[in-house]
This record gives structure tokens, C-alpha cells and sequence, in this order.
């Protein structure tokens, strides 16, 4: 049948008369209820995995041999350590280490899944567009819940299982655990998960239900809680040491610091204790904390369950029933400085500069987690001073110091990925406005260049300073640190900007789904390998200077060698200079090209 | 079948719907009017299960829809403003998931699909992904999910916003055509001459006061008493300039037609 004539065919609509008093079946039963989500949520995984691997095979093959190579880097690492832990630590101190590395990863896990499945889950409770729609069907509320708590313990716990199983499998291997260890490790890990996401769940609906209007700022206390108790127990760690660096007993002072990781009511505790005795073949122990486990995570489960069943209509409500104050807006001081500081440049770009500078300080989802980021870093430097020059193999401090380069590179690369990349894309349901203007369409593109360069080079450089004043690096390597930094970020905000004009996501409104597609994943790898050319082509001729000088033996054998390295250095540093120019320029020029052509 | 019992909600300290007193019988096309912000949204949220009154009781087929929410959405089919569709799903399987949830067993939810399928002519676009529909053809899904369990009540909220002239003309004739085998049907919107042709009875609500309600018969000899017409009678009891803080203080206006 044509499409006109079904659409003909309604005008005689030949409605079934409705049944009043008894319409359709009666209440769906739970067991039909739980039916019914899963067939939609089948129907929809199967649906998303056709159309990818028929439309975005390279993307998937992307994905998925980067993630096997992470894992495989992870899995060598940790089999490496972990034998290197058998060689040289004697036995009980050796298990007992063991058990502290799994309690330590244990513990920072679950505190992770806890803050992660209770943030998704407030997005995906009270914001998501289906719940709207899924209330006022005739289901239960808690189902709504369950449906949602499974995907927040998907989306939270892949980062745990991508650094969790080569961790655990390299044990078992090391540890030649039997088979029955291997075949543990999933249940172990499932029942994990539903810990601490469940305990996030209940804590999101009861904060949400109870206290709707201060949300906000009491989970932002919360997560600044936290990270003080991080701060004040990383302090604690390493704050001052009795004993030697790298001796025994400074080894066993570490151990005694992080016994905290094994308190008995912990889950982590439950769950390295159950493992542990899993691959030492103890599997009545192992059993006893699988079970312990389980029962615990149905339990949590159950509770939330119950909350849900109790609160989560009430806490819908409370959400929507809020007045949403009229914000008065002023130009702020932050507008005014960033509007002088961009004197020299076009007015119509300095007005979009300063107008994407509101857009992002408006908007709390984008800056708390760029000021978290940049936050725990700021600790970490914080917390390094003590790693200093004066007191240990220059050699050392050095990697450190080009490590710590490297960490906010990395984190600079996530900012291009997530905030800069995306901007084009959203640019798109606005450009009835831009494409009318009388400007220029390279000017829009320059202007997220200066927008994106100007952001990040103050607080990289900043936080770079901070470390080499931590580190009492001598000003030549200041130097070549701060020029190091330049270039990272004028290369990462041209691949930024250039990748996002030139594989743009019109269709879609959400800068997080946006910086997860193909191009963002792309405009990630790119900018990771950027990062690791840059920093390698400066810090090694640096690292080697040093070992030359720290073994002045080697000097007097080959007189040549300090030349050499000279040169090496020269040209190293002018290499990251060429290589941030090509960075900038090329990924600019592709998105100027596709960017004149593209159609909204 | 719809019963609003000296309803408030209040956000904050506003109040966006004060007192309102409602009784919509079953064969009745009940037209809710009002400005922007007027408090019809409100309204219809809370009709539907997402919102609470802050006071008063709403009932649907004698369900109250806060202690009774289940069996209240069970007897009502929703159409709203902005429809939600699951993008990688197909018309036809989100309308098997709606009368799932539906209490509908196989045989009758197949037969439902069928017949929705028939009526909204959605054959020849219902096994495609939702992501790839127009708006017309999204609505046209929406009403279709709506009607598969034939609800008591149907509450539809802005339908003709967005649609062709072909498919105004159809929701109206649906509209109309499930008020006369029964339907209570109510529906929201700011097209007044569809509420004039369509509408039994209509209601304007203005500041979140009901401040004019008056069956068609009513409005009709309103408006000639007044010599004007329905869009100068709206604009004539919602007009600004009333210092009358939102949502209290005493009805803007009494117009002599019948009040809830």
C-alpha cells in the first residue's frame, strides 16, 4: 500500500469503540514487566550493533585494537610486577603485599563505582528524555529503576573490568592459581559492581528526594569531602618517611600505611580475600566470600529496590517541582579581562570568543569536571615535593618532572576531546545565526583556535610551574618544560578544531555522545600520540644528559658524546617544534576546507 | 472520568495551578486553552502521574493518580507535546513494548499493532527505525501507542503543532471521532479555531486559574452577546497588565458562563 493511500485510509478511521470500563489486559505482572524491557533492550542493542558494524566498521576495529593493545600493555605490566613481587619479596611479606596492591586497587574502585553510578544514575533517573515517557506507562517505578540501575553498572563498571581482569589474570598466572580461580574471577567481579553502584543508587534517590533544591550543593560537597579525605590519606601516605628510601623497613613503613585497605567490613577486603584464597586453591574460603559477596550485592540491590519503590516518583516529582530561578546575567569580570586580552584580534571574533567562554562558564556539566581533573593534579604536585633534586638521582626526577608533562598533556588531549571537538558539531543547530552573519567562515574556526589555545596554555602552564618548582628543576629544563607545553597546546587545539570542522555530528546535541563517536575517539588517538612524540623527542636527550653526567666515567671514554647529545638536544627540541607546527597547521587547513563546504 | 479536585501545585513559592475544580465526563472533548506559562502543562503533567498536586486530588475512572498511579496511566492513553521515541527501535516494536506494558498478552498485542497499524497508516514506514521519521510521522506513532489499549481517557497535549494540513485534519477527525464511541478526551492547545470546531466544552486558564468554562452552546451565545470572537474573548481574559500576583487572589474574571 502507497504511503498516500494508508494516509487516505485514516480519514475513515474505523476505530474500534473503546472498551471503557475494562481497557486492554489487565496490570502487566512483574515477571511480563521485566520481560518487556529486556526485548526493548535487546531489540535496541541488536539495532545499535547492526547499524555500527554496517556503517562504522572502521571505527569498531579502531576501538577495539587500541582497547587490546591497553590491555595487553596493562596485562604485561602487571605480569611483570607481580613476578617481580614473587622474585624479590620473601613469602609472607609477599602475600601480604599482594593482598595490600588488591586492596588499595579494590578500595580506589570502589569509591570510584560508587561517585560513578550514582552521578550516571541522577542523569539517567531524573533527566534522560524515555523516563518521561516510561512513567506514565502503567509499570512499576522500581522498574524504571532497575532498568536504569543495569545500564549505570554497564557504563560504570567497563573502566573497572578494562583494568581489573588483565590485573587479576596476570596473578592467577604468575600465582599459578588453579582453574577454579579463573572460573571465580566473574561472579566475583559481577557481585563487586553491584556493591558500591547500589549503595550510589540509594544514596542518589535519598539526596534527590530529600533535599531536591540543594542537591547540587551537597553532592558538590560531597565529591570536595572525598577528595579532601583522598588528599588528607595521600598526605598521610606519603608524608615523611622514618626509614630510608627503598630499604626494607621503608618497604614494610608503606605496607603498615595502607593497612587501612583491610579493614574486614570493606568489599574490597571481601573480595581480594576471596580471590586470594581462590588461587591459593583454599575454594571453601573462596566460596565463603563469594557467597559473603553475593548476598550482600542482592541485598544492596533489594534496598535499592525498596528506596526506589518508596522515593522515586516522590523524587521526580521533587525535581520537576522546583521553580527554576530566573538567572540574571552581567557581564562578568572573567568576560571583561578575556575581551581586553583579545584586543588585537577582529571584533567578531573576540565576540565569539567571549560569547563560547559564557556558554562554557554557564554550564556547571562542563567546567566541575575540568576543574576536578585539574584539581587532583594540583594535589598530586602538591604531594611531590618532597621528590626533589636535592635529594635524589637527578636521572629520576627528571623522568618525573617530563612524566608530569606528559599527565597534562594527557589531560589536556581529554579537554580538546570533550569540550573543543564537539564545539563545531554544536555550532550547527546555532549556524542560522553564524552562517547569516556577514563574516567569514574561517573566522568562526580561528576563534575556537584562539578560544581553545587561550584556555588551556594558562592552567597547563600553571600546573606545569607548580611541578618543577615541586621538583626544583633547574631553569633550563623550566624551559624546555614551559616551551614543551606551548607546543602541546597549540598541536592538541589545532587537531582539535581541525577534526572537529572536518568530521562534524550535526545530528547530535550532546557534547559527551559527540566526543565518544568515531571523530572524537580519532581526534583522542591522535592527539595521545601527538603527546607521546612531543614529550619523547624532548625528555630523551634530557634523560640521557643526565646519565652521561651522573656516570662521568662514560664522558671521559667517549669525549664525543657530550657533543653528540648537544646536538641531539638542539634538534630534539627543534623537532617538537616542527612537529607542533605540522600539528596546528595541517588539521587547521583540513577543517578550514571542509568547513567552507559543509552544509547545515 | 477526569476529576480535578481543587487542585495546587505550587513550585517554590509560585503557584502555577491554584484551586482548580474540574469534572470531565466520559464522551466528552474537553479544549484546554491558556498563554504561554498559564499553567496547562502543569496540569497535564499531573493529570498524567509525572507531577503531584501540592494540594487537591486528581482522578482518573476514580483512580487517584498519586496512591493509585498505576491503575490511573492504565486507563489513559498520552499524547505529549515533545513525543519520546526509542531511536533504534522500529515503530513496530515500540508499539509491541507499549502494549506490553499494556498488560496486553501476545495475541491481543499483535492484534492491537495490526490495527493501529491500519488506522494511522504507518505500514510503509512502521519497520524502520524511529531515528529516521519526520515529525508527522512520529506523531502519527504516538497517537498510534497511545489508543492500542482503547483508553478510557485520552489526554493529548499541543497535537497539532508541527503537523500538514492532511494530518491536522486527521487528528481532529480521531479526536472527535474517539470523543462519540466514548473517550474522555483532553486536550491541550494554542490553535483556538480547533478548539472552537472540535471541542464540547472549553476551558481557558490563565496565571493558573481557570477563568472561563463554557460548553460550545455557551460559548457560542457568549460571543454573539459580546459581538466578538473566541480569539478577542482570549485575548480579552488573559490580557496583562493585572497586578494580581501569579497563581493568587481572587478569579481574574466571571464571565456568567459556567464556572468550575
Amino acid at each position: 500500500m502507497s504511503q498516500d493511500a494508508t494516509y487516505a485510509s485514516t480519514f475513515d478511521l474505523g476505530l474500534a469503540p473503546p472498551a471503557v470500563a475494562a481497557p486492554g489486559g489487565g496490570l502487566v505482572s512483574p515477571e511480563a514487566e521485566a520481560r518487556a524491557y529486556w526485548r526493548m533492550r535487546w531489540r535496541i542493542a541488536s539495532a545499535a550493533t547492526t547499524q555500527t558494524l554496517t556503517e562504522g566498521r572502521l571505527r569498531v576495529a579502531l576501538i577495539a585494537v587500541l582497547s587490546a593493545v591497553l590491555w595487553t600493555i596493562l596485562f604485561l605490566v602487571f605480569y611483570d610486577g607481580f613476578r617481580f613481587l614473587r622474585n624479590t619479596i620473601p613469602g609472607d611479606l609477599h602475600d601480604e603485599t599482594v593482598r595490600i596492591v588488591f586492596g588499595v586497587f579494590f578500595v580506589t574502585m570502589t569509591l570510584m563505582l560508587t561517585f560513578s553510578s550514582g552521578i550516571i544514575l541522577y542523569s539517567s533517573l531524573f533527566r534522560a528524555r524515555d523516563v518521561a515517557f516510561l512513567l506514565t506507562l502503567p509499570g512499576r517505578a522500581e522498574r524504571v529503576f532497575l532498568h536504569k540501575f543495569q545500564e549505570a553498572i554497564v557504563l560504570s563498571s567497563w573502566a573497572f573490568v578494562l583494568l581489573g581482569s588483565p590485573m587479576l589474570l596476570a596473578y592467577g598466572l604468575v600465582a599459578r592459581a588453579p582453574a577454579y580461580y579463573y572460573l571465580v574471577l566473574v561472579p566475583f567481579l559481577v557481585a563487586f559492581t553491584y556493591l558500591p553502584g547500589a549503595i550510589g543508587a540509594v544514596a542518589c534517590l535519598l539526596i534527590v528526594r530529600h533535599l531536591p533544591s540543594r542537591r547540587v550543593l551537597l553532592l558538590g560537597s560531597l565529591v570536595a569531602g572525598v577528595l579532601a579525605v583522598m588528599a588528607a590519606v595521600g598526605w598521610s601516605i606519603g608524608g615523611s618517611f622514618h626509614q630510608d628510601l627503598l630499604t626494607p623497613n621503608w618497604f614494610q613503613e608503606i605496607l603498615d600505611r595502607l593497612k587501612f585497605t583491610e579493614h574486614r567490613m570493606l568489599p574490597s577486603w571481601w573480595l581480594s580475600s576471596g580471590l586470594l584464597e581462590a588461587a591459593q586453591g583454599v575454594w571453601s574460603e573462596s566460596v565463603l566470600f563469594l557467597a559473603l559477596m553475593v548476598s550482600n550485592a542482592l541485598f544492596f540491590r533489594q534496598v535499592g529496590i525498596w528506596t526506589a519503590s518508596a522515593a522515586y516518583r516522590a523524587a521526580y516529582d521533587g525535581v520537576y517541582g522546583r521553580r527554576t530561578s530566573r538567572k540574571r546575567t552581567h557581564v562578568a569580570l572573567l568576560d571583561r579581562v578575556v575581551g581586553g586580552a583579545t584586543r588585537l584580534l577582529p571584533a567578531q571574533m573576540r565576540l565569539l570568543i567571549v560569547k563560547d567562554l559564557r556558554l562554557f562558564r554557564r554550564d556547571p556539566v562542563q567546567w566541575s569536571q575540568f576543574l576536578i581533573f585539574f584539581g587532583l593534579l594540583l594535589l598530586y604536585f602538591l604531594n611531590i615535593r618532597r621528590f626533589s633534586y636535592d635529594t635524589y638521582y637527578k636521572g629520576w626526577v627528571n623522568m618525573v618532572s617530563f612524566l608530569n608533562v606528559s599527565v597534562v598533556g594527557l589531560l589536556l588531549s581529554t579537554f580538546t576531546t570533550r569540550f573543543i571537538f564537539p564545539m563545531i558539531s554544536l555550532e550547527s543547530r546555532r549556524f542560522w545565526i553564524l552562517g547569516l552573519l556577514p563574516l567569514p567562515r574561517e573566522r568562526i574556526l580561528w576563534s575556537k583556535f584562539a578560544f581553545a589555545v587561550g584556555g588551556s596554555i594558562v592552567p597547563c602552564s600553571l600546573l606545569i610551574l607548580l611541578s618543577d618548582a615541586m621538583l626544583r628543576v633547574t631553569p633550563s629544563i623550566l624551559a624546555s618544560h614551559q616551551l614543551t607545553c606551548v607546543i602541546l597546546c597549540f598541536g592538541l587545539s589545532g587537531i582539535a578544531v581541525g577534526l572537529g570542522a572536518k568530521m562534524p555530528s550535526l545530528r547530535e546535541d550532546s557534547p559527551s555522545k559527540i566526543a565518544a563517536g568515531f571523530g572524537g575517539t580519532l581526534n583522542l588517538v591522535f592527539s595521545t600520540l601527538y603527546i607521546i612524540a612531543v614529550v619523547l623527542l624532548t625528555a630523551m636527550p634530557i634523560h640521557f644528559y643526565f646519565g652521561t653526567q651522573s656516570y662521568g666515567g662514560l664522558l671521559s671514554e667517549r669525549p664525543h658524546l657530550g657533543e653528540w647529545l648537544q646536538v641531539w638536544l638542539v634538534a630534539g627540541t627543534l623537532g617538537s617544534i616542527l612537529l607542533g607546527l605540522i600539528a596546528t597547521i595541517v588539521p587547521l587547513r583540513m577543517g578550514f576546507r571542509a568547513f567552507r563546504k559543509i552544509e547545515f | 472520568m477526569i476529576e480535578f479536585d481543587h487542585v495546587t501545585r505550587k513550585f517554590g513559592r509560585k503557584v502555577a495551578v491554584s484551586g482548580l475544580d474540574l469534572k470531565i465526563p466520559s464522551g466528552e472533548l474537553f479544549a484546554f486553552l491558556g498563554p504561554n506559562g498559564a499553567g496547562k502543562t502543569t496540569s497535564i503533567r499531573m493529570l498524567v502521574g509525572l507531577l503531584r498536586p501540592t494540594e487537591g486530588a486528581i482522578r482518573v475512572c476514580g483512580h487517584d493518580t498519586v496512591a493509585d498511579s498505576r491503575a490511573a496511566a492504565h486507563v489513559l492513553g498520552y499524547v505529549p507535546d515533545e513525543a519520546f521515541l526509542y531511536d533504534k527501535l522500529s515503530g513496530r516494536e515500540f508499539l509491541q513494548f507499549v502494549a506490553e506494558m499494556r498488560g496486553l498478552d501476545d495475541k491481543q498485542s499483535a492484534a492491537a499493532v495490526d490495527r493501529q497499524i491500519d488506522n494511522f497508516g504507518l505500514a510503509a514506514f512502521v519497520d524502520e527505525l524511529c531515528e529516521t521519521y519526520s515529525h508527522g510521522m512520529s506523531q502519527r506513532l504516538v497517537f498510534a501507542s497511545a489508543l492500542l489499549h482503547d483508553p478510557a481517557v485520552l489526554v493529548v497535549d499541543e497535537p497539532m503543532v508541527g503537523l500538514d494540513p492532511r494530518s491536522v485534519r486527521m487528528a481532529k477527525d480521531l479526536l472527535r471521532e474517539r470523543a462519540s464511541t466514548g473517550t474522555t478526551v483532553f486536550m491541550s492547545t494554542h490553535t483556538l479555531s480547533v478548539a472552537e470546531e472540535i471541542a464540547d466544552r472549553i476551558g481557558i486558564i490563565d496565571r493558573g486559574r481557570l477563568i472561563f468554562l463554557g460548553t460550545q452552546d455557551q460559548l457560542q451565545k457568549e460571543l454573539a452577546l459580546q459581538n466578538t470572537s473566541l480569539e478577542q474573548l482570549f485575548l480579552q481574559l488573559t490580557a496583562e497588565g493585572d497586578e494580581t500576583p501569579r497563581g493568587s487572589g481572587p478569579p481574574v474574571a466571571n464571565h456568567g458562563v459556567t464556572r468550575s
